[in-house]
This record gives structure tokens, sequence and C-alpha cells, in this order.
């Protein structure tokens, strides 16, 4: 009889451990369904700070739909910015330029998505990459952390190179209560720590926990831009022949 | 006629939400040529007006107002090989004192409506009526499918005067879209009619262009000193191919062109843009345009009237583009752009710095040498620089 005990309470333990210690993939399962809402359509700032201080402030408005595979940002201000937009396709693989000053529309080949999107500290794969790094990572759950007084889940996800993602290497820490991301730290090839993001100010907007301060820190250049949401809504269907051409010229 | 269009927009400009936005630019140059320095520049305002009386209704106009200082008032003659000109305006046989000196041009200070337009949105298609930017094509520095416009090869982004049309963009099944546009002329000969299918097949962008008009070119009769028009029925067949391969962006556009009078011409642009994981970003272009000409033997005053007025894309057949910029930080960029005539071997470089000195203000300089024999098409010029400052608002 103790024999059948000690299995039971074996079991209950092992399966309590296991559900305590998730795994990676897991974890990033549960971080993407939170973090990537089937459509949604949000007004931003966007502040740039150089090393030396310097600030640029942008404001844009962006779509998004297909839990984030399609996306189309269009820049409201300041003048010089105005109108012009974004339109990334298939998780950021395929991005079109609208230059509203001589209404021509460009194609941006895929060696540009990493690049900064209007000199900020978030490149095109960063806005637009949607929940594709379920497929581009391999994420390890290394176990329980707090960070800012909150215990975290720290995870770190590892690019699986065929996939050609767009860090080597990344370190997320989120939340044990909902799987919400707070900080992620993004590295560059020689596995250094080249930006940081850091998640802020996280509000249950129409019950999805949104982060409305989101500040990336780029630790190689000593810059920092600021994203703040001024509104947000996931209860937005695109209309037909929203993510094309035409629209991106509106 | 500016007044009176101000005055019917009055009242949507009072009761509909309406925004005006624009642009100061400022800017001063300094060209060497013919063994004399010339100073010039203007100051323009631009000023964009934008209303939406309806929520699927845009109404947008924008007046430039232009005003040249220094030398405004330039001969022609200067830019162009002595032997073009001199068998024409200094014969052999005619007395010194009948042979003429100059070709004057001027720059005039312009006051215009640039755009006028009304833009109406529906569930399948948008509707634009009015006075027009309409930017065809898929290259960067040469469309040879745009039959609106000749871009400025040291600054092939500058933005492109209107064109009155009528033009429809029809969103067909998928990601296929239908461009028809109608640019009225004196009669229906004359007006553009132009059709462009937009498809996407896998990864690359594809563009079937067929369009008509009569094209205007000018020759410059000897015997009067006059110019005159050529008229010519002109129907093209065209199209372009945008997408990637290995990374790197590729592009091709071209267009075949039926002509009335004349023999029928290619012209073709291709090319190539990649960006380093270091910003660094590079972009090569080839034109080849059949209605160039080949050898710079060959060139007469009307190639050269032609490509200053806009008539064609090129003086002469194969060029080479290419530009290399690379962002210092976030508010400087550093460029080079460069391209070459292949037929006469003359060439222009042009390193520049843009500098966003403060929010909405760019600071743009450009130096620009010139390479090649003093006939040709570069080489006839010796230096120049260019300072640019432009403040939005």
């Amino acid at each position: 009889m103790r024999n059948i005990l000690s299995i039971i309470m074996f079991c209950s333990m092992t399966i309590f451990a296991q559900e305590a210690m998730p795994a990676g993939a897991e974890l990033i399962e549960k971080m993407s369904d939170i973090m990537t809402q089937e459509n949604s359509t949000a007004i931003m700032t966007q502040t740039i700070t150089t090393s030396s201080g310097k600030q640029r402030t942008f404001e844009f408005e962006m779509f998004t739909a297909n839990e984030g595979e399609k996306t189309l940002m269009r820049y409201l201000k300041p003048s010089a910015a105005r109108g012009q937009a974004f339109l990334m396709l298939n998780n950021a693989d395929d991005i079109w330029t609208y230059f509203p000053r001589t209404k021509r529309v460009r194609k941006l080949s895929s060696s540009s998505k990493n690049q900064k999107v209007q000199g900020s500290d978030f490149s095109f794969e960063d806005m637009g990459s949607g929940d594709s790094w379920k497929e581009e990572y391999v994420s390890t759950n290394l176990g329980t952390e707090k960070y800012n007084d909150t215990d975290c889940w720290k995870l770190e996800s590892i690019g699986i190179p065929e996939q050609n993602p767009s860090y080597p290497k990344m370190a997320v820490f989120m939340r044990k209560s909902d799987f919400y991301p707070i900080k992620i730290d993004y590295f560059d090839d020689d596995y250094y720590i080249e930006k940081t993001l850091f998640m802020e100010n996280i509000k249950e907007i129409e019950g999805v926990p949104t982060a409305i301060k989101m500040t990336m820190k780029n630790h190689s250049e000593g810059t920092e831009t600021i994203m703040v949401t001024i509104s947000i809504t996931y209860h937005w269907e695109p209309p037909e022949n929203f993510f094309t051409e035409r629209e991106l010229k509106k | 006629m500016i007044r009176k269009t101000f005055l019917l927009l009055l009242p949507i400009i009072l009761f509909s939400q309406s925004n005006f936005f624009g642009y100061y630019e400022g800017e001063f140059d300094q060209l060497k040529f013919a063994n004399q320095t010339y100073n010039y520049g203007y100051n323009k305002l631009r000023l964009d007006f934008e209303a939406n009386p309806d929520d699927v209704v845009t109404i947008g106009a924008n007046i430039n107002i232009q005003k040249y200082f220094d030398n405004i008032s330039w001969n022609l003659l200067d830019f162009l090989p002595s032997e073009i000109w001199q068998p024409i305006f200094q014969p052999d046989g005619y007395p010194e004192e009948m042979w003429i000196m100059e070709f004057p041009i001027a720059l005039l200070d312009t006051l215009s409506l640039d755009n006028v337009y009304l833009k109406a949105g529906f569930k399948h298609f948008d509707l634009m009526v009015g006075k027009q930017q309409i930017s065809l094509g898929t290259g960067y520095a040469w469309n040879p499918t745009d039959i609106f416009n000749t871009k400025q090869l040291l600054d092939p982004t500058y933005e492109q005067t209107g064109v009155n049309a009528v033009r429809a963009e029809i969103s067909l099944k998928g990601r296929t879209n239908l461009d028809a546009i109608l640019s009225p002329g004196k009669d229906w000969n004359e007006s553009v009619k132009m059709l462009q299918l937009k498809t996407r097949l896998g990864r690359f962008d594809m563009q079937g262009t067929i369009g008509q008009y009569t094209w205007q070119r000018t020759q410059f009769n000897s015997t009067t000193f006059m110019v005159d028009e050529q008229n010519n029925l002109r129907t093209l067949y065209g199209g372009s191919v945008v997408g990637e391969l290995a990374g790197a962006g590729v592009w091709i556009e071209g267009a075949w062109n039926q002509l009335e009078n004349q023999e029928d011409f290619t012209e073709v642009a291709i090319g190539t843009d990649y960006t380093f994981k270091n910003s660094l970003y590079i972009i090569m272009e080839y034109l080849r345009n059949e209605n160039g000409v080949s050898s710079k033997d060959n060139l007469d005053i009307n190639n050269y009237l032609q490509y200053f007025m806009g008539e064609t894309h090129s003086l002469m057949q194969d060029y080479l583009f290419g530009f290399l910029s690379y962002p210092v930080n976030d508010f400087i960029q550093l460029s080079l752009l460069g391209f070459g005539n292949l037929n006469d071997n003359s060439a222009a470089l042009n390193p520049q710095i843009s500098w966003n000195l403060f929010q909405d203000v760019d600071l743009i300089i450009m130096y620009n040498h010139f390479l090649g024999e003093d006939n040709t098409e570069f080489g006839v010029q010796d230096w120049g620089w260019r300072i640019r400052l432009r403040g939005y608002f």
C-alpha cells in the first residue's frame, strides 16, 4: 500500500514539476498567442534619441492582420515623413515602401529587412515579423528569474540558420503570471547583446495585455527609441484588399 | 487662374477637415564650365492643401512659388559641343558679324498650381481626376514605361510635375490591379491612353503596359531659326518585373515603342540593389535606349533639344547609374551617386551629405565632378556645388 502511495506521490511530483517548468516551445507558443492578436490597428509615437541626446519624434498608424503576418504602417507626423508608408507581407519577407512626394512605390529587397525603420532602433523585421520566431528559433526555458521584482521565466531562443533569423540569439524575460515578455535581449553575430527591448506600462486593452510603452535600447550605437501607444484596438476587421499597393498610396 | 481655383475651393477649405502642409526649399548652385564659374539658385515654397469632404473623398492641391536668383539667363550653346552648333549658328563662309553668338534660355520665376485633383475611393477602385503626379515604372534612375516624366539624373527622387488626367486603379482578383489612365490632349490621338496590369507571381511583382499618344518632339528649323514640333503617333508596349535573387533586389523595366513616322525603338532599364548588414546600401542600374544616339559623331542639335525638353529619357544609348549610401548616424547620411555615358565615355560623380539638422529640416550638400572630353555629354561641364536646405511644415 505504501509502495502504491509512493508511486502516486512520485507521479504527482513529476507532473507538478513538468507544469512548473514548461518547455521553451510551450512558452513561446503562449507568448505568441498573447503578443500576436488576429488583427489590430493602433496609433503610436516613436521618439528616437541619439547618443548625443538629440531627439526626433514620429507618429504613425499601424494595421496588422493574420497574427502579424501582414502589417501596414503609415507616418502621420512630422511633416517631412507625412504619408510615407510601408507594407510588410509574409512576416516582413516582402516590404514595399511608398514615397508620397514622388507618388512612387518601391519594393525593398529582403536584405533590408534588418535595417532601421525611419532611423529608429526598430528594424522592419522587429515591426512586421509577427509570430515568425516560432519557426525561426529553438527556445529553451532556462528557469525562473526575477526581473524588476516580477517573477519571470527566462527563455533562450537560438536562431535556426536555415530559417534566416534576424538575430542569432534572443533572451526573453516573460511574466509567469500571463507569459507577457517584459524584457528581450537581441544578440549580434558575436553573441554580444546588441539591443534590448523593455515592455513597460502593461495594461489590459480589450482583455489583451498590451505594453503601452516599449523602449528599444541599442547598446552598440548608444541610441534609444521609445514607442508609446496612443490608441489601439484588436476589434478591427481589415476591409477586402486592404494590405495592397492601393491602400499603401492612400 | 490660381485665384479662381482657390475661390472655388474656399467652401471646401472652410467647411471640411482640411490640412495645410508643404515645405520651403532654398538652393544655391555653383557651376564651372566653358572657363567660367556661374552662381545661381532659387527659393521655393510648396504649399499643399488636402481636404476630406467625405470619408472616401480627398481633394488635394499644391502651389509652387519659385524665385530664381543670380544667373537666371543662360546661353544654351555653352552646354553643347561646338561641333554641334557652330555649323548652324556660325557657318563657314558667313561673315563674322552675321554669326549668332547665343541661344538664350532663362530660368523663369514660377507661380503654378502644380497639382489639383479629386480622389474618390470605392470598394473595388480608386478614381482620381485632375492635375496629378503620375509616376510610372519600377526603375530607379530611368523608367522606360513612364511617358509623363524624365528624371533628373543628379536627383532621381525629386518630385515630378502634375499631369492633367483621369486615373482609375481597379482591384481585380487577388493581388492583381488594373490601372487605367487617360490624359486628354487636343484630340483623341494626342491624348495619352494607357492601361497597366499589375500582378504578383511568387516573390515577383509584374506589370504589363500598353499606351498610345502623339509624341511631340522639338525640331530646330535651321532656316527660320525657330523651334517647331514634330508629331508622331507612338504606341508603347511595356512591362516590368521586380523581385529578388539571393537577397538582392532585381528589376527590369522595358518598352517597345512603335512609331508612325519613324523606326520603332526599344528602351530597357535593368537594376539591382542590396543593403549590407552595416547599413551600406548599393544600387546599380543600366539603361539601353535605342531612341538615343549611338555615337557622339551622329549627334545633332535636335537630339540635345529633345533631351533638354524631357522628350526622351536619354541623349545617347547606353548608360550606367550607381548609388552608394551609408548612414553615419541616425541623422547624417553619406552618399555617392555616379552615372556614366558608355557611348561617349563621359561621367559624373556626385558625393553628397544629407543631414537632418532639426526635426523637419534637411540640409544636402553635394559636389559634382564631370569627367570626359569637352565634346561629350558630361565632359562639357567641369564641376559644380549644390547646397539645398529644405524645411517641412
